[in-house]
């Protein structure tokens, strides 16, 4: 087959030109790398986020209702004061609800002596442990008695926990929140920083009770989470507690809700959203270097081809089409374009490796960047191959054989 | 029969809204199996009368029939396929590849030719054997001399069976030595049978030929058959 005569004059010119066949791989090897790594990247945040959705205790089966309207987790509406307790109690009432936990949330200083820190400072019920299912490193959770007698006690987070007391024993000990004194009966197993920045460990529990009488003296609530008996009741679930939290609050029938729901689907909703967003960055990012790649390709082969006319020439003396000199430069072009792709896949994926090995970014590694690179690769390398392959052909033989 | 059979054919080259006329009614047959010298100082239009006679070139008017077959109408398709079987270069500046193999520069006419080739490197190792070169095979072209340059140009020349060698100064890079080398292997292709045009400034290598052609301006100037006596003085 003459194509593959062809073929096989375009790998031999590759190799006897092999500088320029290098610096034309250059450009599409670099795109490529940069490719398989971004791709590396978002798919290891994203397994990553996942089991941290995972380990976070956000079962399928609960969900949390958030006071004030708006979105997920961003602009949060003027301070909302309607969700109270007994919204809690009439959606623990609920025949599909298994558990509820009212929570109140503020920002303060926690202090140890001479060491304070700004921790998250919730206020919850006993049943938060079990909503989470977080353990215990040392100590007790929060009980029905604390609950009860608005003890003034405290269960740290990890992070709270060493930076007031820098490892050392904890359970017993003293710590103030604005002038009262809270002793430390517990504390939580830590979970370490999520990707996005988010530190679960940064927070300190103390009996919701507590928290409304004697910490925020406020007696609304900042969420409610709810753990339905089974995932599959979570939407019923949903529509049940909107329909008693718009009652209880005397929504009208026009009025908007003023809370909003966080379901373990919108959490990965908004992740793969986030996801969609990395992706379009990254195919923008990826077409403009690959089109860089696929120009750098196209010059130095218009370079190449001025600097082989003569052999242009001579092949044409002997019987070579037009069609062949194209056909030889078309595949120059594509085997150049492939093997760039093909170097870009390796440095890619050491550096990917690289990154997971020194923990610098978590990293996974799929077959889609190979195949990726080898249609884009093969794109590339057709493009912006056929403009100088076109000029190599259409070369009088005459003139080409005799320039100097 | 005339193998090429040239009526008035005229080339002028354009050259920012110049025209540079080239050649000016050339008209001349050659028959098959002869061997003809074509001389003239250079600018004369040898080179140009040699492109269009090996079909890498259209004149600008005249007719152009080879073996038979007017070329002016052949697409690009036909005129390689006629260049690849029938014609045979001979270059000045040897045109091999570089950084191929003596070997594979003697195939090269094969890789455009039609159908299956059968053994190639078979058919090129006795070629260059022919000429002298059975132990340069795998040489490139930078690590041969000129004179071995030059016969590895004839072998290629030669492996596709061509009617004609078409040959522009052959003898111009090469010693005196190598130059009557090369010009016996010619003598030697003539008694075989092939039709030989040789081109030269030179009429010392002229006289090899059975007929001498010059070539004045873009004309021709005079046609003559060499006499016998001629061509064995030259030896």
């Amino acid at each position: 087959m003459r194509i593959f005569k062809n073929l096989g004059q375009a790998l031999r010119g590759l190799r006897l030109n092999r500088g320029n066949t290098f610096l034309m791989t250059l450009g599409v090897m670099i795109g490529i790398a940069s490719l398989t790594v971004i791709v590396a990247i978002g798919d290891g945040i994203k397994i990553k986020v996942l089991n941290r959705i995972a380990n976070m205790g956000f079962g399928p089966e609960s969900f949390s209702v958030i006071a004030g309207a708006g979105r997920m987790f961003f602009a949060r509406s003027k301070n909302t004061t309607s969700m109270t307790l007994e919204d809690a109690e009439d959606l623990l009432a609920l025949p599909t609800v298994r558990l509820v936990v009212p929570r109140q949330r503020k920002r303060m200083q926690i202090i140890n002596k001479k060491e304070f820190t700004s921790t998250r400072v919730y206020g919850v019920t006993p049943d938060w442990q079990l909503a989470r299912g977080w353990q215990m490193t040392d100590g007790d959770f929060l009980s029905d008695s604390d609950l009860d007698r608005r003890k003034r006690v405290v269960v740290l987070g990890a992070t709270p926990a060493r930076k007031l007391f820098k490892g050392k024993d904890s359970i017993g000990k003293m710590v103030r929140l604005q002038n009262n004194y809270y002793q430390v009966i517990g504390l939580l197993e830590e979970k370490g920083l999520t990707e996005s920045g988010y530190d679960p460990d940064d927070r300190a529990l103390i009996p919701l009770t507590t928290s409304m009488s004697r910490l925020t003296h406020e007696t609304y609530l900042h969420s409610i989470k709810v753990v339905s008996l089974d995932s599959s009741q979570v939407p019923e679930t949903m529509e049940a507690v909107r329909q008693i939290l718009r009652r209880n609050h005397n929504l009208s029938v026009l009025a908007a809700d003023d809370f909003r729901f966080i379901t373990p689907e919108g959490i990965m909703q908004w992740v793969t959203e986030s996801e969609q967003a990395l992706n379009r960055m990254l195919i923008l990012i990826s077409t403009v270097s690959l089109l860089v790649g696929g120009i750098v390709i196209m010059n130095i082969l218009l370079v190449s081809i001025r600097e082989r006319v003569r052999e242009i020439g001579i092949r044409r003396c002997f019987g070579a089409r037009r069609s062949d000199i194209t056909f030889q430069f078309l595949f120059e072009s594509i085997l150049v374009s492939l093997l760039g792709g093909l170097m870009g896949v390796g440095l890619g994926l050491a550096i990917s490796f690289g990154l997971k090995r020194f923990d610098v970014l978590p990293t996974h590694i799929t077959v889609e960047p190979f195949i990726l690179s080898f249609v884009f690769c093969s794109l590339i390398g057709l493009i912006f191959g056929i403009h100088p392959a076109r000029k190599a052909a259409f070369l009088s033989p005459e003139e080409s054989i005799r320039s100097q | 029969m005339n193998l090429i059979e040239m009526n008035s054919i005229c080339k002028s080259y354009r050259n920012i809204g110049f025209e540079t006329r080239v050649l000016e009614d050339v008209t001349l047959h050659i028959e098959e199996g002869d061997y003809v010298g074509i001389v003239g100082p250079s600018g004369a239009g040898k080179s140009t009368l040699m492109a269009i006679m090996g079909c890498l070139a259209q004149p600008t008017s005249g007719e152009y029939i080879l073996d038979g077959e007017p070329i002016g109408k052949l697409n690009d398709r036909k005129l390689s396929r006629v260049r690849n079987e029938k014609i045979g270069f001979v270059f000045q500046a040897f045109h091999l590849l570089p950084g191929v193999t003596a070997l594979e520069n003697v195939i090269l006419p094969l890789v455009y030719a039609r159908g299956s080739q059968g053994n190639v490197k078979e058919r090129a190792r006795e070629l260059l054997a022919k000429v002298g070169l059975e132990h340069r095979l795998h040489h490139t072209p930078g690590q041969l001399s000129g004179g071995e340059q030059q016969r590895v140009t004839i072998a290629r020349s030669l492996i596709n069976n061509p009617r004609i060698i078409l040959a522009d100064e052959p003898t111009g890079n090469l010693d005196s030595k190598n130059g009557i080398e090369t010009m016996k292997t010619f003598d030697n292709l003539v008694k075989e049978g092939k039709t030989i045009v040789l081109i030269t400034h030179d009429q010392e290598v002229a006289r090899h030929a059975g007929r001498i052609i010059s070539i004045l301006d873009g004309q021709i100037a005079s046609d003559r058959e060499v006499s016998h006596e001629e061509q064995t003085r030259s030896v």
